[in-house]
């Protein structure tokens, strides 16, 4: 198999302070890869770098065979990359279905961006999120859950050959999770995806290969029980509040309990 | 655009005409209504409106309305590229210039006996006619000109601007900053503008006096036909996937550019759209008028395009319109009976609107809507 992605000798500086210091990797077609790290450990700049929000300072980004170092967002988006944010962002002031439908839309000649919505594959992505019956609700009406998977129908739609998922289930219930998992699942059976989570009981049930970030650098790579039984791992998680969001060494347990009261 | 497909109507327009409050008059007028899309209610009304003007106003005070309804065509465009888009544009009298000057420099040709200069041009000692009016001898290049002057500046000015991102404050006083450079070129360049005192004296258009009673009347029903026209061909533009589209953009640029799309061409092409509106209303003003000078096309005429659209709800195409119409007859009402005090007082409506009531008169009307239950859907 062929690497969908391949980054490589990536450095971003942002004035003396280096987010990304020569990182490389590669994500296969098909494969679901957790991506994971320390606050600041460069995991959403990675992202940026990959849909050109944030230009390298050196190194390459190669997507489907091509280098799309420092393409356009939207150029990124069109050559297949999807991608959600950290905070979910939806269009408040548009209701649910013209959300999806926008976001489908975007290969369409300009003549057909003057019609009215008219698409088939509209309620399809909001079936596979299970929201078909908010499909004419106000995105700002949502809760947090919902705007998040909301956010997932509108990249479903796009039908993305790369999805970025950047901590999709931060903030979620624990019934919320469950279903987000079920559908990132779901989703990787015909899409490559990487997704940032800190979340160690989500890791646990859906992490196959997990990279580990630090301080701008990959740590290591491998299946969750390697990453956890490395010891640079834990103590970069324990060298600062291992509690709050990092996977621990030991194997039973771990902090996502506590997230959960925490967030409850 | 296209006819929306009948499900879409029904979904979209029509979600919750009830059958609540059976016996009181507005829900039973509402209920007897359901099913016909509420744009196109505001649009007969409107039609029948204005249509019953010419027999309600003496000719003094329909030219007023004419006069208002040119500015409503302007405060439509604004409405798109502010409200819809995003865009404060503070400097439409630009483009209304560029559409009233290319008519002004039509009607002095055909004003003039045959061959002979404009008397301005004669006064400032030029010989011939220079390059840039001949073109303008053609009533059809005129009409061009019209529509493809502003449109072409705007489009030029949108795509270099909005490739850099620049937005927001900066946009609004680049925009300022365009309309005084404007008023200054037309001052500056007497001999081709008339200098300060503009492009007056202007009798015909098309070998049509202007002056009969006849010819008011009919610029009159042309100034609202256009102004119809171009309120229900942005209206159904908003309405579309574009519309949408815009609004986005408006909200999250940003995001926009994640879903594929460059958010340079959305707003450039909305920017374009409202200086073609507010071009052709220049180019009715001035048969309407007999006249445009640089103090109707500055600085102060554009922050006041922009009051009409913001007293009205700059979300509103509808109530743009109707705000231009309402600041106009407020501002002839109060300068007849206190002359001078208007500029202070429309900067205390334009700071009370942006304070009080951001959504402006639609926003009053909306919400008064919205309590009678069955005429909720109305936009
Ligand atoms: N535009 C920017 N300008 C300056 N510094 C930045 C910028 N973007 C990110 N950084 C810094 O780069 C570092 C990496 O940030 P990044 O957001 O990639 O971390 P992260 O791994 O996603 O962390 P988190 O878990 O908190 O989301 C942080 O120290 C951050 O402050
Ligand atoms: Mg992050």
């Amino acid at each position: 198999m062929n690497a969908l992605l391949t980054v490589s000798g990536l450095t971003v500086s942002f004035g003396s302070f280096t987010a990304l210091d020569g990182v490389d990797l590669a994500v296969e077609e098909r494969e679901l890869r957790f991506l994971i790290g320390p606050n600041g450990a460069g995991k959403t700049t990675l992202i940026d770098v990959v849909t050109g929000r944030t230009r390298p300072t050196s190194g390459t980004v190669r997507f489907d065979g091509a280098d799309t170092t420092g393409l356009a967002e939207h150029r990124t988006v069109r050559s297949g990359i999807g991608r959600t944010f950290q905070t979910a962002a939806v269009f408040d002031a548009l209701t649910v279905a013209d959300n999806v439908d926008l976001a489908a839309s975007f290969r369409l000649a300009p003549h057909r961006l003057l019609r009215r919505r008219d698409r088939a594959d509209v309620p399809e992505a909001l079936e596979r999120v299970g929201m078909a019956d908010l499909a004419e609700r106000k995105a700002g009406g949502l809760s947090h859950g919902q705007r998040q998977w909301l956010e997932i129908a509108m990249l479903l739609a796009q039908r993305p050959r790369l999805l970025l998922l950047d901590e999709p289930v931060a903030g979620m219930s624990a019934a919320e999770r469950e279903r987000t998992g079920e559908l990132l699942e779901e989703i990787a059976q015909d899409t490559t995806v990487l997704v940032v989570e800190h979340d160690m009981e989500f890791l646990r049930r859906h992490a196959r290969t997990v990279t580990v970030l630090h301080e701008g650098r990959v740590l290591t790579e491998g299946t969750l029980e390697e990453v956890r039984a490395d010891e640079r791992v834990a103590e970069v998680y324990l060298g600062r509040s291992a509690a709050e969001d990092g996977p621990e060494a030991g194997p039973t347990s771990g902090p996502a309990a506590e997230k959960e009261t925490a967030d409850a | 655009m296209t006819a929306a497909n009948p499900t879409e109507t029904a979904a979209g327009s029509v979600p919750e005409a009830t059958d609540r409050n059976v016996s009181t008059g507005p829900a039973a007028r509402a209920r007897l209504l359901s099913g016909v899309p509420p744009t196109l209610l505001i649009g007969v009304a409107a039609a029948v409106v204005l249509a019953v003007m010419p027999l309600l106003l003496d000719e003094f005070r329909l030219g007023l309305l004419t006069r208002y309804l040119c500015y409503a065509i302007v405060a439509v465009g604004i409405a798109v590229a502010w409200g819809r888009g995003g865009m404060l544009t503070l400097g439409h009298g630009v483009f209304f210039g560029l559409g009233a000057y290319a008519m002004a420099a039509h009607m002095t040709l055909a004003a003039a006996p045959d061959g002979a200069l404009p008397e301005f041009m004669v006064w400032n000692g030029i010989g011939s006619l220079p390059l840039l009016w001949q073109p303008f001898r053609s009533l059809a290049f005129t009409l061009a000109a019209v529509v493809v002057l502003p449109g072409a500046v705007a489009a030029l000015l949108g795509w270099a601007v909005f490739r850099r991102r620049v937005r927001g404050a900066y946009f609004a006083i680049l925009n300022q900053a365009l309309a005084a450079a404007f008023a200054i070129l037309l001052i500056g360049q007497q001999h081709l503008t008339g200098g300060s005192s503009g492009l007056t004296n202007l009798p015909v258009l098309a070998g049509v006096d202007l002056s009969t009673g006849a010819a008011r009347t009919g610029l009159y029903f042309a100034v609202a036909g256009f102004l119809l026209a171009v309120w229900a061909a942005y209206t159904r533009l908003m309405d579309s996937r574009y519309g949408s589209l815009l609004v986005a953009v408006r909200d999250s640029e940003e995001r926009v550019r994640f879903l594929g799309y460059d958010p340079t061409w959305v707003k450039a092409s909305a920017y374009t759209l409202s200086a073609v509106a507010a071009g052709v209303a220049g180019a009715l003003f001035v048969p309407a008028t007999g006249i445009i000078t640089p103090a109707l096309v500055g600085v102060i005429p554009s922050i006041q395009l922009v009051l009409m659209a913001a007293l009205g709800g700059r979300h509103s195409l509808t109530g743009a319109a109707i705000g231009a119409v309402a600041l106009g007859t407020a501002e002839t009402a109060f300068s007849e009976s206190f002359a001078g005090g208007w500029l202070y007082l429309q900067g205390a409506l334009f700071v009370a609107v942006i304070a009080l009531a951001p959504r402006g008169l639609a926003g009053f009307a909306e919400s008064l809507a919205s309590r009678l239950p069955s005429v909720r859907r109305s936009r």
